[in-house]
């Protein structure tokens, strides 16, 4: 592409995420503010009865909580531009250093987790809709909705205890040995602690793309040109790889990319069944308690990756399908 | 001779219309036991906490000694009836986005993408939980909560899927004979979207059910001691480590069987309707 | 073509395969040198004692001036010396001389206001609006000066830990430099948190030199135990009655209650200043509140509900120094129930099971946190003992918000406290304000009872304020408790459940307050490797 179209291109692309940095901002403090939640209470908790009024107001100054809401929004904004994304009130340190902590630790295997579900989603798709109604289409399909209906936590809970109880081939918990620290541990202790929460992940993760893929493919292999290659000799193997797959491909690409803000995200069952420190209980927690500053830094960082996943989908959609590229609209 | 008829009749599409209505008669089974059993669920006894499967109790009894039959019953009941509107609302927003984003011009479809992102990227529980509660909680906050968060990926795997039916051939002969964006959005775009919007729904279906749950338990959606399966589900986890695996396995097959069943009536409708397969 | 997926695949099941192995090499002992326990503690605020860390007691990295022992009697910590003035107003604490931060610099007095000074502006878990100010006139005195009389401010003698003036920084909650037995080293948020002794303790030193600290979810942190790899685990008694291999179970008495809340005043239309709701025509009968007191079998929620780990709480500080034994009373009693009613009014004229009295029937709702399983357990299980009565409850599970916003001076909820401070009481039971939140949310009344609680307050010395404590109660003619004015049905008391491997001795657990877990690390610095 020529350097002033792609400098268009990029230039339209920024202002778009400005935008919906914006409007996520906004959205998700609205949304908090009307929350029916009080932070207060939700810090104070059981001490309840030890807390008086006047000390309530003294958190409320503490955390700016007795301005009114637009105040409190574009105080936030304005410290924002200036690159200070404020203290979390949960945490009582800099959002950045909460954010940071908690995602460089997860990012491996978030990315590890997503990667595999995809592959081996889309691999589960093209099996079971290459010969549909065959044993192993049935096996892949009972698999997938079973994962889609199952409680992940139980899922997890039950790997946890075969792999790591019962057959001692994996640890017991966190990213790296209990007792020592990050530093101490070598790369394959980290790897090791890595492999279960990411099979698990993985293995919960690939219903969605598994089941979309495989109506796909069926559709795909039902079209006009497949029955002609069909007619024309070609195996059965052939025809899925040479015309099938491409269609196919389709919501497996939306699905995936669509997910990658899971990446920032983390997952909330690997930090439940795992203790695998990442960011999805510390954005619950935020939200629920009404977190402002640690909620705001969330969502920015997110939408991010978000708006990052689904243009590079747009993207890929027009290799997928050369068709595609006549579309106006992306 | 009745053997001679019966393999007469048996062909694909007449197997498929006895799997649908072996289908229907299950769920309308459901809802005449969960009506029939009433309260029973629901009346504790401490003399009878956790009791395995047996004669008198089927499925078991639980930690305050609750019947699970009864209680799976009509947990199946409430969240067939929680997980079906949840789903079917939010497909059919997805639909009707997913079609207009990539049929009604740049604008529009700039406007929906934008909004998908929005959606996307807001945190979810938090989304869920505002709206059940603005709802004012209970079954009818649940489904509009589940409803109104869980449209967008499905409304992004429509609008490729248009983008793409869009350049082909049979869309632009159409166009150029003269008809309109609406009439060739129903006739022939809509039976291809059909396969990946029952997909979808499908696979809301259970997802709306463990939402429910979720905000149950937060206390943003019906009283935990309800038997919604979902709800089922998550308290059998505590007892789970303790050897109860009837608490959890008693609601857990009920809604694999559920979903599995809906699986297969989708299923033989698309073959029943389909113009490609419907007369073998 | 192929040859390359050929070596691929063989590398991939190498990279695999060494991972395995090299990570399985890892293993974690638990020896006399460090122990490993999962019962809970992280505080995402981190440890800073001025944020209200350590207020159920036992900072473990700081010290404070006074702690309780295992029978929760008041000893003396980093104090010496403690008196209160003739009015009330100030006390002098003298502290010991030699006490030193782990970092080496002397804890002198300057420290201790330093500390209280700050806490009081803070903004944290600490309610010190009572303190107006505290002063170090020599390395070795402290004088406090209070806002008005108050013999439970000592309360905060017991659970603020000292910090370092010198020290003491916005960054400080990470990185807590203290006095008490051991110090911090790490803490890898979401995971662990690693103590080790502090060498210059000035008390009995620790002779357990590392702990290590697991921050897992309930059920993982039960299959870790089960995989053999940790030394203390705190657990629901729900999953008490189990065997787990080279593990004890540990069970301590606690004074963490559950009970019903009754509204006690009937429903006129009148509103709280912020607009809620007040009063319940029916719990507002005394003759309910004791019919329901009479009607539930406690042993039997005990047994059903708690898994037998608990014991009936007929009051709401049970066992405690302050308990007033007299307002002990036989329930399970549903023939006593039916006759108060009776007396009363109550009778059920149309045969539908329920009774009534002038047109309404004996029907409330009782609300439960929904995240709470326990009080949901309690909920069900009483409305089903009451129906034997002629009485309808109705459970109903809410938030915690919804609670509080809408409904908690219309219904009873059963709430649940428990502390080691008898400040607790005066919340509960003194006539409030206009608006008192969860305290006394019910708008309980009664001149006397205040009169005793005001008065015990006002008390030179804790011991001397027992009796008023105990005559708020019961004082033989009246007293907030079921022989009197039965303002809630308290229930059950809850044991704490904690399984500890075999090898480790923790000496005696003190009763523990509201919320299990923390609590069992009172005394520490006693514990013990038994095994060789």
């Amino acid at each position: 592409m020529p350097q002033s179209l792609f400098l268009k291109f990029l230039l339209q692309k920024s202002i778009k995420l400005l935008v919906l940095l914006g409007a996520v901002a906004l959205l998700s403090f609205f949304l908090v503010s009307r929350s029916p939640i009080d932070p207060i209470d939700a810090y104070v908790g059981a001490a309840i009865l030890k807390i008086s009024p006047e000390q309530r107001e003294v958190i409320a100054d503490r955390w700016g909580l007795d301005k009114p809401p637009a105040e409190r929004f574009f105080c936030w904004a304005g410290r924002l531009v200036r690159g200070d994304f404020g203290i979390s009130t949960i945490y009582n340190e800099p959002v950045l250093s909460v954010i940071g902590k908690r995602f460089i630790t997860s990012f491996w295997l978030m990315l590890l987790a997503w990667s595999f579900s995809g592959v081996l989603g889309f691999l589960l798709g093209i099996a079971a809709g290459a010969q549909e109604e065959s044993l192993l289409d049935r096996v892949i399909r009972l698999y997938a909705f079973t994962m889609a209906s199952t409680p992940t936590f139980w899922v997890g809970m039950v790997l946890l205890t075969i792999f790591s109880i019962e057959l001692d081939w994996t640890p017991i918990c966190c990213a790296w040995p209990p007792g020592m620290s990050a530093e101490e541990t070598c790369f394959w202790q980290r790897l090791h602690h890595l492999l279960l929460p990411a099979l698990t992940l993985s293995l919960i993760g690939v219903a969605q793309i598994t089941l979309h893929t495989r109506g796909k493919m069926i559709e795909a292999m039902n079209s006009e040109y497949v029955i002609f290659a069909r007619a024309q000799g070609d195996s059965t193997l052939g025809i899925v790889f040479r015309h099938a797959v491409r269609n196919a491909a389709l919501p497996a690409i939306t699905l995936q990319f669509a997910s990658l803000g899971e990446l920032f995200g983390g997952a909330v069952l690997a930090e439940q069944v795992f203790s695998y420190p990442g960011l999805g209980k510390t954005t619950v927690e935020a939200g629920i308690r009404g977190d402002v500053p640690l909620l705001l830094g969330i969502v920015i960082f997110s939408a991010i990756f978000v708006f990052f996943g689904n243009t590079l989908a747009d993207i890929i959609y027009k290799y997928i399908d050369p068709r595609m590229r006549r579309m106006a609209g992306t | 001779m009745f053997v001679q008829l019966y393999r007469i009749h048996l062909n694909r599409r007449s197997r498929t219309l006895v799997t649908v209505i072996s289908c229907l008669a299950l769920f309308a089974a459901v809802f005449l036991g969960a009506w029939l059993y009433g309260e029973n669920g629901e009346i504790t006894n401490l003399q009878l906490r956790k009791l395995p499967p047996s004669w008198e109790q089927p499925f078991g009894t639980d930690w305050l000694g609750r019947d699970m039959f009864a209680r799976t019953l009509k947990g199946l009941r409430i969240s067939l009836m929680i997980g079906l509107s949840a789903a079917t609302a939010s497909a059919i927003i997805a639909l009707i986005l997913g079609l207009a984003a990539a049929t009604l011009g740049k604008a529009v479809d700039t406007a929906v993408t934008w909004l998908i992102d929005v959606a996307i990227a807001t945190p979810h529980l938090i989304l869920l939980i505002l709206i059940a509660f603005a709802c004012g909680g209970g079954a009818k906050g649940v489904i509009i909560a589940v409803a109104a968060s869980h449209w967008p990926v499905l409304t992004r795997i429509i609008r490729a899927e248009v983008l793409q039916l869009r350049s082909s051939a049979f869309i632009h002969l159409s166009a150029k004979l003269g008809r309109g964006p609406l009439w060739i959005a129903w006739h022939h775009m809509l039976p291809h979207l059909l396969p990946q919007f029952v997909i979808g729904l499908l696979l809301m279906f259970p997802h709306a059910i463990l939402h429910a749950a979720a905000l149950t338990f937060l206390g943003f959606g019906m009283s935990p001691h309800t038997p919604a399966i979902g709800v089922l589900l998550a308290e059998s986890m505590r007892y789970l480590s303790m050897g109860l695996w009837w608490l959890a396995v008693a609601p857990g097959l009920t809604l694999i069987i559920s979903v599995q069943a809906f699986d297969i009536l989708g299923n033989s409708l698309r073959v029943l309707l389909d113009p490609k397969t419907c007369r073998e | 073509m192929k040859r390359k997926a050929h070596y691929l695949k063989h590398f991939a099941i190498a990279l695999l395969g060494s991972a395995f192995i090299m990570g399985s090499m890892e293993t974690v002992y638990a020896d006399k040198e460090s122990i490993i326990l999962a019962i809970g503690g992280e505080n995402p605020e981190g440890y800073d004692p001025i944020l209200g860390w350590g207020s159920y007691g036992n900072p473990l990295f700081q010290s404070t001036l006074l702690k309780r022992d295992a029978d929760l009697k008041i000893v003396p910590d980093l104090a010496v010396d403690w008196s209160l003035s003739e009015d009330s107003l100030i006390w002098t604490v003298k502290i010991r001389a030699d006490v030193a931060f782990s970092d080496g610099s002397p804890l002198t007095a300057e420290d201790v206001a330093f500390t209280f000074n700050t806490a009081a502006s803070a903004g944290g878990l600490l309610d010190l609006s009572n303190l107006q100010k505290a002063e170090a006139p020599d390395d070795e005195t402290i004088i406090f000066t209070l806002k008005t009389p108050d013999i439970t401010f000592m309360q905060h003698f017991i659970s603020l830990g000292i910090v370092p003036e010198k020290l003491y920084g916005p960054g400080y909650a990470r990185n807590p430099i203290g006095s008490g037995p051991y110090k911090f080293v790490r803490w890898d948020e979401g995971q662990q948190m690693i103590v080790e002794a502090n060498d210059r303790y000035y008390g009995d030193k620790a002779k357990i030199k590392k702990l290590v600290f697991l921050f897992s979810e309930e059920n993982a942190a039960l299959a870790a135990a089960r995989a053999g790899e940790v030394d203390v685990l705190g657990i629901p008694s729900s999953f008490a009655n189990q065997d787990i291999a080279g593990m004890k179970l540990h069970v301590v008495k606690s004074v963490d209650n559950r009970g019903l809340m009754f509204p006690l005043v009937p429903n006129t239309g009148k509103k709280t200043p912020d607009g809620l709701a007040i009063g319940n025509d029916v719990t507002s009968d005394p003759a309910i509140r004791k019919a329901v007191n009479y009607a539930i079998n406690r042993q039997a929620l005990v047994d059903g509900v708690l898994d037998g780990y608990g014991r009936p709480a007929y009051g709401v500080v049970d066992d405690m120094p302050w308990d007033n034994n007299k307002i002990r009373f036989h329930d399970n009693d549903p023939a006593k129930a039916i006759e108060i009613l009776e007396k009363a009014g109550w009778v059920d004229a149309n045969g539908d099971g329920i009774v009534e009295k002038n047109g309404r029937d004996a029907e409330f709702v009782i609300l439960y946190n929904s995240k709470d399983i326990l009080r949901q357990g309690l909920a069900l299980t009483v409305s089903e003992m009451l129906k034997r009565v002629g009485i309808k409850a109705i459970p109903q599970g809410e938030s915690w918000d919804r609670i509080k916003k809408e409904l908690t001076h219309l219904h009873v909820v059963v709430y649940g406290f428990g502390d080691h401070s008898p400040l607790e009481m005066y919340k509960l039971y003194h006539t409030s304000g206009p608006e008192p939140l969860y305290w006394n949310a019910g708008f309980y009344s009664n001149p006397v009872v205040d009169g005793y609680l005001d008065q015990a307050l006002l008390a030179k010395t804790f011991e001397d304020s027992i009796p008023y404590w105990q005559k708020a109660q019961w004082d033989g003619e009246t007293g907030f408790a079921v022989s009197g004015d039965a303002a809630w049905a308290w229930l059950v008391n809850l044991d704490h459940t904690y399984f500890i491997n075999k090898c480790l001795d923790v000496g005696q657990s003190q009763m523990e307050p509201h919320g299990h877990g923390w609590p069992i690390t009172a005394n520490i610095n006693q514990w013990q490797w038994t095994c060789n």
